[in-house]
């Protein structure tokens, strides 16, 4: 295993997009702002209550969670992408870096991003909710576990995508929806059925409850999401590493 | 002999429609410097792609350094650098990181001396702090140099490694080249200035549509295949020429030139020279052109594509 080797790309990916924090990190943190600003403060959100929680508190969880997931999957995927369009692979490629050392480099460097973006998000939230008790372990398994998978996602995306575009396809047409219909704004249970069980097969409905069990330190509910985000991260990873192994749109 | 520290066995990389390299066999020497020429789409690129594990060959076994590709395909490249043809740079860092970085890819802790000696003997010193994106042309080329470089590799693949480059600082990378292999540094070169093979290579491999055709040490290939060229000029224009050597030569139509390309198996240019003036011819002017690399290549191209046509044709 060449740590060395790891830790380079870990450092050089977080240096990379700290050299363009506004659009890494600002820009993220001011869009989610502004969802928590629209959706909870000036829509009337200030005197409702969703499941027993206030609107302001309810949709914290899922604004980190979109800050997070995103920025985790745009780093690997955009970086990723941009090597190869740059040529700049070729470096990692030849150097001796396995698929597994490829995979934890891109992975940890795009998981500081999502986290870092996910903390500056709730500690903006923290500033309109005030402070309230949060289920410590709870949420940093979600936070590491949900920054994983969408950080191996991007990798994925970035190794297929030959085109800026295609690079754009997953967060646009997939994660977008999924997170808005997701239960970031509402409660799925409020939800008429059918729209109720149709929510259920969206896996982002229980990574966002979740995290929202663990940022809010509600009582334990479905383990579902939990199952999922290990699921998937079993599944992703094992995807990548195959791809990664054969150099899958790296290697002709 | 030392055992080689690359070895190709019956290498094979078929693209749809395209037969990249068809059975390539060769071995390189510790220590030597080889120059694997061709045209354009030859294969060199292929062949040098499939040493470094860019490419996924078709069939056939490469071995680095003595491992098995198929077996162990990472642990090599600690020993391993690449030039590849195109210039590649990540303009978020400056020539300096690009090297730090890329000695941590490969697995060296930070060596600031290295970095800056690299930086040095390539001419970027002054340019150390500066974007990437703010180099030129020729200052990418050689920072893709320095990149291979510093990780102090035993096997450097060179894929034209001074395109672009001038002529004053391709002399000096050329003085580099030779010093690592006095350090018993082994340089797979490729490259379109055939003078530069000239300079450079212990052995010379000649490739085209994927097959080897020519693999021999330079001197002895410039010997068997390669042409002097006699020009002699006259005073006034001369009706014949006389018996002897200088028969082998041509006289032109209007009397006044004379050529000879002395080859392996014709009279020796000297020979047919001395016949000239023997003959009292009013020689004006001598020039002697020496056996260059571009003609043996082209005649090995030539002779391979008319046998190509002869197999067609049949």
């Amino acid at each position: 295993m060449n740590v060395v080797g790891v830790r380079t790309l870990f450092r050089k990916e977080i240096r990379r997009f700290f050299r363009v924090p506004g659009q890494t990190i600002l820009q993220p943190l001011v869009t989610t702002t502004l969802y928590f600003v629209v959706f909870g403060y000036t829509l009337g959100g200030r005197q409702a209550e969703v499941d027993g929680v206030p609107y302001l508190q309810f949709i914290v969880p899922g604004l980190v969670f979109l800050g997070l997931a995103n920025n985790a999957f745009l780093n690997s995927s955009s970086s990723l992408f941009i090597m190869k369009i740059q040529g700049t692979m070729v470096d990692l490629l030849v150097a001796p870096m396995g698929p597994l050392e490829l995979l934890l480099g891109f992975t940890a460097g795009a998981m500081a991003r999502g986290i870092l973006v996910g903390l500056l998000t709730w500690a903006v939230a923290l500033a309109f909710t005030g402070l309230h008790a949060v289920d410590v372990a709870r949420t940093v398994l979600f936070l590491m576990l949900s920054s994983y998978v969408f950080s191996v996602l991007g990798l994925l995306a970035g190794l297929w995508a030959e085109k800026f575009e295609q690079v754009n396809v997953f967060p646009t047409f997939l994660m977008l929806p999924l997170t808005f219909l997701g239960g970031v704004f509402y409660s799925v249970a409020s939800l008429p059925e059918p729209l109720r069980t149709v929510s259920l097969f969206n896996p982002i409905v229980h990574m966002v409850d979740g995290l929202r069990g663990g940022m809010l330190d509600r009582p334990a509910g479905s383990p579902t999401g939990l199952v999922l985000l290990l699921a998937l991260a079993a599944g992703s990873t094992a995807w990548a590493w195959r791809l990664l192994k054969v150099g899958y749109k790296l290697k002709s | 002999m030392a055992a080689p520290v690359l070895v190709l066995e019956q290498v094979v990389k078929q693209y749809p429609g395209l037969r990249a390299l068809d059975g390539v066999s060769l071995a390189i020497a510790p220590g030597e410097i080889f120059a694997l020429l061709g045209p354009n789409g030859a294969g060199k690129t292929t062949l040098i792609g499939a040493a470094c594990g860019l490419v996924r060959k078709t069939s056939g076994r490469v071995s680095v350094l003595g491992v098995d590709l198929d077996v162990d395909p990472v642990r090599p490249r600690y020993d391993v650098g690449l030039v590849p043809q195109e210039i590649n740079f990540d303009p978020f860092f400056t020539a300096r990181e690009t090297l730090e970085i890329q000695l941590g890819y490969f697995g060296r802790s930070k060596d600031a001396a290295r970095v800056d000696e690299l930086l040095a003997a390539l001419s970027l010193s002054a340019k150390a702090d500066v974007p990437t994106r703010a180099l030129s042309g020729g200052m990418k080329r050689r920072l893709l140099i320095a990149k291979a470089l510093v990780h102090r590799p035993r096997l450097v693949f060179l894929d034209e490694p001074t395109a672009g480059v001038d002529v004053e600082l391709r002399r000096d990378l050329w003085g580099y080249v030779r010093r690592l292999r006095a350090q018993g540094t082994t340089v797979v070169l490729t490259t379109h200035y055939l003078e530069e093979a000239e300079e450079l290579a212990d052995r010379v491999g000649i490739i085209d549509h994927g097959r080897l055709l020519v693999v021999e040490e330079k001197g002895a290939l410039m010997q068997r295949l390669g042409e002097r060229h006699l020009e002699v000029k006259f005073r006034e224009p001369v009706a014949a020429l006389p018996a002897g050597p200088a028969t082998a030569g041509t006289l032109s139509a209007d009397g006044r030139g004379f050529s000879f390309h002395e080859r392996r198996g014709t009279a020796q240019a000297a020979e047919v020279l001395a016949g000239l003036f023997a003959a009292g011819l009013p020689v004006g002017d001598v020039t002697m052109a020496p056996a260059s690399l571009e003609d043996v290549l082209l005649r090995v191209l030539a002779s391979e594509r008319e046998a190509q046509a002869a197999g067609g044709a049949r």
